[in-house]
């Protein structure tokens, strides 16, 4: 029985090793205010690949689960649940995703490690039967684009509001996120210019920037 | 004394015939862009030109107006010699332009009044202008001004709309906000602004002291706290949402104890 498991651990090294998992994700994050995210929509159709389909709209939810490994001070790690409110035959997605790596002012764009599966519904009480804890969790709703490689999602971010329904949640800010992403194995550095490239197109009218959220303003 | 003078009239003219030819240069290579690539000529292109052009004439009347320079004006030119022979020399210095000195040609050329034409009509305005007495005169000079007056009203009225709505439009970018930016990513990050169990855990206490202001509060009204409940909760609430915000301000008025 030891075997099999010991291959299936082998070639997953072995994948790791050549790089061939786009384990990577590069990014970028902004904002956009309400008021001008028609111009944005309208600007990204110009740009992105979907321009016979248009934008492609989202409704998530997206639960975040901590497991702490030690006292407070350390940081748990977290795991994301998101489900969609739109398709819901869809399966839900867990990910995990690293702390941020911000790197200097010669790194375009900011990198953390990426991983994501597709689950079924169970996930959370798996996850709470782990002792994993619900840390937060919201609503994100908007649009979503595709350039190559890239990945751009506009999204009003919506506070849970307990005993209501989805109807009813609050947004947490006049604004709506921008990100751009990519999922690239490590050591693809060159995807990171183009997503700077991409940035720049959309100025002034989003300013993308690299901001730690690990660490909080003070 | 008299040599000098010559030298110096002959100097001065040299350097502004050489920047006269500068200036016929810029004029015909931007003519030459025009008729060439007129299609794929754009407007920052052109203004470049203009900007040349301008540099060249400026050079030009500097060296016009130079200290060294003696006072043109009081210099004339005379016509020596008028023939209608094709004189090539002539043709060279001008580059095919003019073939001979002819009688036809050097009016023109050699021009220092008007156009007779146009001697014509201001010898028709003058007679015109001497015969108005002095209040008409005055007259018209203050409409004149008025009218003038008025234009550069209008004028100073469309620059300053101009320059308000270029400025208006340049203070526009505020299409997107870094403190929005931070607010959501420090969201969809470390759930700041999402976690609700910090609320419930602060709540009780609040109610509790909310309570005892609102009995406070109430009882000199004569109304027993306790005859309207729901009345009683939504006041609660407000009163809640108020404190919250409270403490928020004072959270950041003390921001080491939140980390």
């Amino acid at each position: 029985m030891g075997e099999p498991i010991g291959t299936a651990m082998d070639s997953l090294t072995a994948a790791l090793k050549s790089k061939i998992i786009p384990n990577q994700e590069y990014f970028l994050q902004g904002s956009v205010m309400d008021t001008a995210v028609q111009v944005l929509l309208h600007r990204l159709r110009g740009l992105c690949d979907n321009l016979d389909s248009g934008a492609e709209s989202f409704h998530d939810h997206e639960m975040c689960f901590s497991i702490r490994k030690g006292p407070p001070p350390e940081q748990g790690l977290s795991l994301r649940v998101r489900r969609a409110f739109d398709y819901l035959d869809a399966p839900w997605q867990l990910r995990y995703i690293g702390q941020p790596e911000i790197g200097d002012k010669s790194q375009p764009t900011m990198v953390r490690s990426s991983l994501d599966i597709a689950c079924s519904s169970t996930i959370v009480e798996f996850l709470t039967e782990l002792g994993c804890r619900l840390d937060f969790e919201c609503i994100l709703r908007g649009y979503m684009f595709r350039k190559g490689r890239m990945k751009i999602t506009v999204s009003k971010v919506f506070k849970m509001v307990q005993g209501k329904t989805p109807d009813g949640m609050e947004a947490i800010s006049q604004s709506y996120l921008v990100e751009l992403s990519v999922l690239a194995p490590s050591g693809q550095n060159a995807i990171a210019e183009d997503i700077k490239i991409f940035a720049d197109q959309l100025k002034p009218l989003v300013q993308f920037e690299k901001i730690n959220y690990f660490t909080r303003p003070h | 004394m008299h040599a000098r003078d010559e030298k110096n009239l002959d100097t001065s003219i040299g350097s502004v015939q050489l920047r006269i030819n500068e200036l016929k240069e810029a004029i015909s290579s931007m003519i030459f862009k025009i008729e060439h690539d007129g299609d794929s000529l754009n407007w920052p292109g052109l203004l470049d030109n203009f900007a040349l052009l301008s540099g060249h004439l400026t050079s030009v009347s500097k060296s016009l107006s130079a200290e060294k320079v003696p006072l043109l004006r009081n210099f004339s030119v005379l016509p020596l010699l008028i023939t209608p022979v094709r004189d090539e020399l002539l043709v060279q210095m001008t580059e095919g332009r003019i073939s001979t000195f002819a009688h036809d040609l050097v009016p023109d050329y050699l021009r220092t009044k008007p156009d007779p034409l146009v001697e014509q009509k201001i010898a028709s305005y003058e007679p015109k202008a001497g015969n108005l007495t002095y209040d008409t005169q005055q007259k018209q000079v203050a409409q004149f001004g008025k009218i003038i007056n008025h234009i550069h009203e209008i004028a100073d009225k469309a620059k300053q709309e101009w320059e308000s709505e270029t400025s208006s439009r340049t203070s526009q970018p505020a299409t997107s906000s870094t403190v929005d930016t931070h607010v959501l990513v420090y969201a969809i990050g470390s759930g700041k602004g999402l976690k609700s169990e910090n609320v419930p855990m602060v709540q009780p206490v609040l109610n509790q002291a909310n309570n005892n202001l609102m009995g406070m509060g109430r009882s000199p009204a004569g109304q027993p706290s306790g005859s309207v409940p729901g009345q009683m909760v939504g006041q609660m609430n407000k009163a809640v949402s108020s404190i919250k915000t409270n403490i928020k301000a004072a959270s950041t008025m003390a921001p080491y104890d939140r980390r």
